[in-house]
């Protein structure tokens, strides 16, 4: 390449001046549960809630997080002074399945991952969006399960266990994830 | 850009998403230019709050890189300058009906629409019906014909509503794409078939596109199996003359296809897709144009560590075209590629591949020209290795690599490249690169004779060289705000042995240009608010060609007027109450001199009513400012482009 060799001292030169530039260590990174959070709360506004499952009146709209809670404070944060449809946004946690009342998403821990089935099991036919990051969590039947790929976050998606569950997500969502499970033509 | 889409479709599935990085970072001289950059480089920028997260968009929070996984932290993925990507959404809100149409607004590439079929479609210059410096690929797919090196346009069509994203790669791509990746490529990437699930119904009518129409149904086979299957059709109408007389090429296309994919375990990927067409164009006193074509392709990609994966793709091809009386082609291809990413060292990230092709072709000649010899095999041997080398991390990043193929016509080609990218903030990116790429004869360069018996008037020449491009790029890109993007990319390339018309009897073929082009592309995006989203761009472009004193081409001037030198654009997308759309495109592409094409401008627009998820109306109209206007093409024998209005509906169900 007999042109590019008469125009490598300019590249050299412009490598030396990159080179010479001090560096400053430094690069906009994403914790991996602030990122979740963000999600968690983006998924209020792409997922659709059956009417008779959304909150009633005043009261607000929950969050829960069912087990070890991973996210510190950053689901707080992210959830503070925020509404979905006119009702405020509520973090919830909880140490037991049987404690979940009144919930729109909840979160699963992998600290529950012995319990998954029996969890699962026991919020099956009530509208609430179940999000875990276990293995194959979609594919046991849990709505929406965290995957990380590329280092980027992308979701597994059970629209059976969705529409068993009376939601609908938004193509939004569905455009970047990944469907699992049985597929039924909404 | 998503990476994410890149990773997981069509071709070098990992080679790709380096390289897009790989662009993404680089060089330098913009950094004299924005000496300032040096102040915000001290800012010391940690992780990103919590509450700024939840004011991004869906697109990226999805294009965000997660930092627990993998120690090695790298900035957040950004569109590389010479890189635009047409997503679903925006060929959607175009209401574009082909993928021709769909490269409109896209700064440094020339979109000119000859007539009712055919394109001429280039980037970075050396435009022409038989533009040849451009790759196309679809799904992996490569649709670039060894007859001319070119483009067969009116023959690449797919269901629209299943294309994922175009991703349009100004500058050579030639060290992971391979020989004529010389001023661009163009991968169009379908949906996978998980995400086309259920029935789609289209169809539409209006006075240009007289009717068209498509059907597709995706399904379940299991559940980690997917599959869909599509047909359409469309009738389209003649094209005028200036005077607005017809010219007796109305044209109508059917095509069929289906893609499955499978999932057996969480670390593999199986593919399988294919298309069938028929199509012809109607010829004024003589019988139409005939073109058939099909194709299936079948991929496996194996993911071993998240830093390390195999894929392996194999594919057949088969077209024909047939002009009556004037020349049939059919043309076979078989490809074979392998493609392996690893991290060799904490500071490595390798990939390498190899491929076989094999091309068959058989050309019919009739009085008017020939090629010869008729029927032709020709094997292509490419090898490639490309190492990504993170000098700091997070901000300095160089890729160095190399293409080697083997091809009949030349021997063997080179084509490395060098790729420097610095990000000095997070909010912005200043890359670099130079890299050589070659454009390999084609049959018409080497084996062209018109007519087809002596006295020949005009030949190809059997010692014609490949053409080289040397090509040096610099760009800046930058995310000032999370609404925000804007890039500014630059390039100075030099061609040597370009194709040159000798001067006869009887004309020939040689490589007797010299050429040099520069120009600058710039774009931004804005999203004004969540339901108005605005774009613009602009482009100059400057091509000199020089000829060689053994050389007596006089064809320079007519060449180097071929490509705009000022492209601009802007685009509105309103999202508006009552579940309407409203968008709207101007262009404006300068005049083409020796075609007497004075600059022009046009406009788009496209209403849109959508009450429900599962049905949507829209009316598009294109051209709108003139009843008609010429693109390209000599004032003899040019078609014009009408004013034209048709309307859609779409069901979901």
């Amino acid at each position: 390449m007999p042109l590019l060799a008469r125009r490598t001292p300019t590249l050299a030169l412009l490598i030396a001046f990159v080179l010479a530039t001090p560096s400053v260590g430094w690069a906009k990174l994403t914790q991996e549960y602030d990122l979740k959070a963000a999600f968690l709360f983006h998924f209020a506004q792409f997922v659709d809630w059956p009417a008779d499952a959304l909150p009633a009146g005043n009261s607000p709209f929950t969050i829960g997080i069912l087990g070890h809670d991973p996210f510190g404070k950053s689901l707080d944060e992210i959830v503070a002074n925020e509404t979905v449809q006119g009702h405020k946004l509520l973090v919830r946690r909880f140490q037991n399945v049987d404690q979940v009342d009144s919930c729109h998403i909840l979160f699963i821990d992998p600290s529950e991952s012995v319990r998954m089935d029996q969890i699962l099991s026991r919020l099956k036919g009530r509208s609430i969006l179940t999000v875990g990051e276990t293995k194959d969590f979609a594919l046991r039947s849990g709505v929406i399960g965290f995957v990380l790929l590329e280092k980027r976050l992308r979701l597994a998606v059970n629209l059976a266990a969705a529409n068993a569950a009376r939601l609908t997500i938004s193509s939004k969502l569905l455009r970047q994830s990944q469907i699992v499970g049985p597929v039924r033509v909404q | 850009m998503n990476h994410f889409q890149l990773a997981r479709t069509a071709v070098p599935a990992g080679t790709r998403l380096r390289f897009l990085r790989r662009l993404a970072h680089g060089t330098v001289l913009i950094a004299f230019l924005f000496a300032p950059l040096r102040a915000f480089a001290e800012t010391e920028h940690a992780v990103s709050p919590p509450e700024a997260l939840k004011r991004l968009s869906l697109e990226e929070l999805f294009d965000l890189e997660v930092t627990s996984v993998s120690k090695k932290s790298e900035p957040v993925s950004k569109t590389a300058a010479a890189v635009h990507v047409v997503t679903a959404d925006d060929i959607h809100r175009m209401g574009v009906l082909t993928i021709p149409e769909a490269l409109r607004y896209i700064p440094g590439v020339e979109v000119a629409r000859v007539d009712s079929r055919s394109y001429a479609i280039t980037a970075r210059g050396f435009n022409g019906t038989v533009a040849n410096k451009l790759l196309v690929l679809m799904d992996g797919r490569s649709v670039y014909t060894p007859l001319y090196s070119g483009v067969f346009w009116d023959v690449q069509d797919a269901f629209i509503e299943d294309i994922e994203q175009i991703e349009v790669i100004r500058g050579p791509g030639a060290t992971v794409w391979g020989a004529n990746a010389v001023n661009g490529v163009i991968n169009i990437i379908s949906k996978s078939a998980a995400s086309t699930q259920g029935f789609l119904v289209a169809g539409g009518a209006g006075d240009v596109e007289r009717g068209f129409g498509g059907v597709r149904y995706g399904g379940a086979l299991g559940s980690q199996a997917f599959f869909r299957v599509y047909a359409k059709d469309y009738d389209r109408g003649p094209s005028q003359f200036a005077n607005g007389q017809e010219v007796g090429d109305a044209s109508r296309m059917y095509q069929g296809g289906f893609r499955a994919d499978w999932t057996p375990t969480t670390a593999d990927g199986i593919t399988v897709q294919g298309d069938l067409y028929r199509s012809s164009i109607d010829r004024r006193k003589s019988d139409p144009t005939d073109m058939t074509g099909g194709n299936a392709l079948a991929r496996w990609t194996k993911r071993f560590s998240e830093a390390s994966h195999l894929q392996l793709q194999g594919y057949f091809d088969r077209t024909k075209r047939d002009v009556p009386s004037t020349f049939a082609e059919a043309l076979q291809t078989y490809d074979l590629s392998l493609n392996h990413r690893f991290a060799a060292a904490a500071r490595h990230d390798v990939v390498w591949g190899l491929g076989f092709r094999l091309t068959d072709d058989d050309v019919s000649t009739s009085p008017v020209l020939g090629i010869l010899p008729p029927h032709l095999t020709h094997r292509l041997y490419t090898g490639f290795i490309q190492d990504e080398i993170a000098l700091t991390a997070d901000r300095f990043y160089v890729t160095i690599g190399s293409k080697i193929e083997h091809n009949d016509y030349t021997d063997f080609e080179y084509q490395p490249s060098v790729h420097v990218a610095w990000t000095p903030t997070p909010q912005q990116t200043i890359w670099g690169a130079v890299s050589r790429a070659v454009r390999a004869p084609s049959r018409i360069d080497r084996d062209f004779f018109a007519p087809a018996q002596p006295p020949y008037f005009l030949v190809g020449n059997p010692d014609f060289d490949s053409e080289v491009l040397n090509a040096f790029e610099l760009g800046y890109k930058s995310h000032p705000m999370a609404e925000l993007t804007t890039s500014v990319s630059t390039f100075y390339n030099v061609y040597e042995k370009l194709r040159s018309l000798e001067t006869g009897p009887p004309y020939f073929l040689s490589n007797g240009l010299d050429g040099r082009t520069y120009g600058v592309e710039a774009e931004a995006a804005c999203q004004v608010t969540g339901r108005w989203r605005l774009s613009a761009g602009y482009t100059f472009l400057r091509l000199i060609l020089d000829v060689d004193p053994s050389s007596t081409d006089t064809g320079t001037q007519r060449q180097e007027d071929d490509s705009p030198r000022h492209q601009a654009f802007g685009r509105s997308s309103l999202t508006l109450p009552h579940d309407l759309s409203l968008d709207a495109g101007v262009r404006f592409v300068d005049e083409l001199p020796h075609q007497k094409i004075s600059s022009t401008t046009v406009c788009d627009a496209r209403l849109g009513w959508q009450p429900s998820k599962a049905v949507e109306v829209e009316v598009v109209g294109q051209g709108l400012f003139d009843p008609r206007h010429p693109e390209f093409g000599t004032p003899a024998s040019r078609r014009e482009i009408e004013r034209s209005f048709y309307g859609k509906a779409t069901c979901r169900f």
